[in-house]
């Protein structure tokens, strides 16, 4: 368990910036996303529609609640949830040789591969040791 | 101690649900004209805005074939190097889509802009060509056709194909 309180807040920006970023990107260009969603071949294409138009409002709000500081548990534990399905999600694509667009942040997005499930485990990192770090409750 | 952490696990889940509400708040009430365009049918196919791709048009295999025919299209392949080795439409270029950051070769950005561009991937849900096609639009492009039913609906029509090296 991390007790560093600096770097628990360094954390907590770094990760709730992230999270905002890419939620921002998203909001901005839905129909894009939608696209990246439908490329993973998944689910369908009113399932994509949905997912593009939630799934960023998600991260904006876990986000910025994780690097405000409010509700902190339930924002590292809801970005981690989401970090392990982007996890489990980028290693089925592998598994199944599909070339899309990761769709992470918009334009910034790249191939879905191992980089892109090492990226997420290090984010992954970071939530796990908000999550579980010591402290106040709220 | 063990009801302690009980109740926590309960507040916490409820503050997850609260962001999960907001969420879905949030994205009918900015995304609202959007979502009332999904409710009306659009997006049911594809995710092409034809307000944001004016210049973007879907066609079919017969279409497809009557512009290559009159020669005047330039036909693209949005699928990989090598199953373009293996086959594409006669003179099509080989154009992998790689996202929205694709670099386009010189050589096209000096067609000129109203020039039709029919741009095709693998068939049934392939989504390179209008990753290309849209691709395409950013640099200007006015006339892009996309080939839906792609390379597996043009070599089931029984058109020409041709094999060999992409003419890159």
């Amino acid at each position: 368990m991390l007790k560093n309180k600096t770097l628990l807040v360094v954390f907590r920006l770094v990760l709730g910036g992230l999270f905002v970023y890419a939620g921002v990107v998203k909001v901005l260009d839905p129909l894009d996303f939608a696209q990246n969603i439908r490329n993973y071949r998944l689910v369908g294409q009113s399932l994509s529609f949905i997912a593009a138009v939630v799934l960023p409002w998600l991260e904006i709000l876990a986000g910025v609640a994780l690097a405000a500081g409010i509700r902190k548990r339930a924002s590292a534990l809801f970005i981690s949830g989401l970090l392990v399905f982007f996890i489990l999600l980028t290693l089925v694509t592998i598994a199944r040789g599909l070339d899309v667009d990761c769709g992470c942040f918009g334009a910034l997005s790249r191939k879905s591969g191992f980089g892109v499930v090492l990226e997420d485990l290090v984010m992954l990192f970071m939530g796990l040791c908000l999550l579980f770090a010591p402290g106040r409750r709220d | 101690m063990a009801d302690d952490a009980l109740s926590e696990t309960r507040k916490i889940v409820r503050q997850v649900l609260v962001i999960g509400a907001l969420s879905v708040l949030l994205a009918a009430a900015v995304h609202f004209p959007l979502v009332k365009r999904f409710a009306r049918g659009e997006f049911r196919e594809n995710f092409l805005s034809q307000e944001d791709y004016p210049g973007i048009r879907l066609i079919t295999i017969q279409e497809a074939e009557d512009l290559w025919a009159v020669g005047e299209a330039v036909v693209f392949d949005a699928r990989l190097e090598r199953p373009f080795r293996e086959g594409h439409v006669p003179r099509a270029r080989n154009l992998p889509a790689t996202g929205s950051r694709q670099k386009i070769p010189p050589d096209i950005l000096e067609l000129q802009r109203e020039r039709t561009l029919v741009v095709y991937c693998e068939g049934g849900d392939c989504q390179s060509s209008l990753a290309l096609a849209k691709r395409l639009h950013d640099e200007g492009f006015t006339d892009i056709r996309v080939m839906t039913g792609g390379w597996e609906e043009w070599k089931k029509a029984g058109l020409p194909v041709e094999a060999g090296d992409a003419e890159k």
